[in-house]
């Protein structure tokens, strides 16, 4: 059975007997395996129990229409290549059966080489749709196989050392001198950075946003926003850089998750810390402009080249021109961008090399009015 | 009298780190490499605080001795602090910012590795919190 299964199943669908005994003498030795139906119904059960990879449908039949045998081959299997079979004159219908999920259309009388080339080519079609889905299961797979052994083989190890550098610091600190106090800060700087990006990492492998979603609920901006200068602020006082904040007119409430949101707010103004010269000035803007929140962050930091610029949202990206010293990985924005992406908003940026980059991110606000229907269906849930 | 602290982990060389600071810092402390033999040491003796993995053997074993440990009158009443290196399943941690997973009446839970500082002053809190609550009652 297994050669069998290698073989491509084809089905074809009309009420003419010698369309049927044509097209299966057509493809006679192809290596194909053929099987024919008079009528819709009973091409339908054959899609059941035959599972063609490709349908020959003849629009005009008695019984079921051509077009709504179509509709239930796609609505059972979607992945299955179906190409109708068309008279002169039904060419317009022929497009609508394309609307409807056909590949391609033969139009009668068609050649035997008319005939072949197109089954070669809905094959061919069928081969790379199945190989996109194999692949797709793939990268999936390759992805929770990738989180798995980055939170087993690298995180825990690196844990367990770290751990066990601090309790040698902690038993020796009465006989480290300075120098030797100096080297296990070094080790344990740069075991936190690594155990950083590894969490970094996994964030972006785990952030699932149709979770994300499930949490949704109306949030005040402002509180993401509060959250987020009280997380920054410390790195901020580290490097003596003034975040100066303009909150205006924030009135309406947003669709969406506090807590992401303010983890989102974090990466961007750690970023902007962090690309800030000592004793820079970052400005914070707030505000609702129609319907919209506005959110933007201005540094005077060492801003983005032109070539980096379009690549920086894509994650494990970072600018080659930035100096070595800085710790960054260059994930925080993808994250970012898919926490805003998942809360209907958008993230851009402006920026200069020397200058600094502006980061404008726009929210959906949801109208408070006393309108008793948005309460059962807030303003983004409903598409999704 | 040196309080009394179980440790259960699967982790052998993480135990080793954790131990070291706690009887550095004059705690008697004993430990498992796994659920079963924790919940058994738990049972042979008394302690005043726990320390529990979350992610031991084939999942969130911790979890499932956590719960355990609720339903056993005598046991829920030690304090338990979590530490745990499953950052991703407890969503965004705000630094500094406690969590309380609730497990038992008096918990906390903290990120592996853990400062020895930051180690200690857990443990001591959760100490005094459980010495207080036992007063109150």
């Amino acid at each position: 059975m297994q050669f069998m299964d290698d073989m491509s199943r084809i089905l074809i669908i009309d009420d003419e007997e010698v369309v049927l005994d044509s097209c299966s003498q057509i493809l006679e030795g192809s290596g194909h395996l053929i099987q024919t139906a008079p009528d819709g119904a009973t091409g339908l059960k054959l899609v059941d129990t035959f599972r063609p990879d490709l349908v020959f449908i003849d629009l005009k039949m008695p019984g079921m229409p051509g077009m709504e045998v179509l509709e239930k081959i796609n609505a059972l299997d979607s992945t299955i290549v179906t190409v109708v079979i068309t008279g002169f004159a039904t060419v317009g219908s022929a497009v609508e059966a394309m609307k409807k999920g056909a590949y391609d259309f033969l139009p009668k009388p068609f050649t035997p080489e008319e005939f072949r080339l197109i089954t070669r080519r809905s094959l061919e079609r069928r081969r790379l749709i199945q190989e996109t889905i194999t692949l797709r299961r793939e990268k999936e797979m390759l992805r929770e196989h990738f989180a798995h052994i980055v939170s087993h083989e690298l995180k825990a190890p690196l844990g367990a050392v770290q751990q066990n550098l601090f309790a040698l610091e902690f038993e020796l600190s009465d006989v480290l001198n300075e120098g030797q106090k100096e080297k296990v800060r070094r080790l344990k700087i740069r075991i936190e950075d690594m155990l950083k990006l590894i969490n970094s990492w996994l964030r972006v492998i785990s952030v699932d946003i149709n979770k994300l979603k499930e949490n949704f609920a109306r949030i005040s901006v402002m509180a993401s926003i509060s959250k987020a200068l009280e997380n920054v602020e410390p790195l901020a006082a580290r490097k003596n850089i003034e975040i100066v904040t303009f909150f205006s007119n924030v009135m309406n409430p947003i669709y969406g998750d506090e807590l992401s949101l303010s983890e989102a707010f974090v990466n961007i103004l750690g970023n902007a810390i962090k690309y800030s010269q000592d004793g820079g000035k970052i400005n914070l803007k707030v505000e609702e402009v129609e319907n919209e929140i506005l959110i933007s962050v201005e540094d005077s930091g060492i801003g983005i080249s032109p070539e980096d610029i379009s690549h920086i949202f894509e994650g494990f990206y970072r600018g080659k021109d930035v100096q070595t010293a800085i710790v960054g990985h260059g994930i925080g924005l993808a994250v970012s961008r898919q926490i805003i992406e998942a809360h209907d908003g958008s993230i851009t940026v402006e920026s200069e090399l020397g200058k600094g980059s502006t980061f404008v991110i726009r929210l959906p606000a949801v109208k408070t009015a006393p309108d008793p229907e948005s309460d059962i269906e807030p303003v983004g849930m409903a598409k999704s | 009298m040196k309080a009394k602290i179980m440790m259960i982990d699967d982790d052998p060389d993480f135990i080793a780190g954790i131990r070291a600071i706690l009887e550095r810092a004059d705690y008697d402390v004993n430990v498992a490499y796994n659920p079963k033999d924790g919940f058994q040491a738990l049972q042979s003796q008394s302690y005043d605080l726990l320390l529990l993995d979350i992610m031991m053997g084939r999942g969130a074993e911790g979890v499932a001795l956590a719960r355990k440990i609720r339903k056993d009158p005598r046991l829920r009443e030690i304090p338990v602090l979590i530490i745990t290196g499953v950052r991703e399943q407890i969503a965004f941690l705000f630094p500094g910012q406690a969590v309380h997973p609730n497990f038992v009446d008096v918990d906390e839970l903290v990120e592996k590795p853990i400062e020895p500082n930051l180690l200690l002053e857990k443990v001591e809190a959760l100490l005094k919190a459980s010495e207080e609550k036992k007063l109150q009652a």
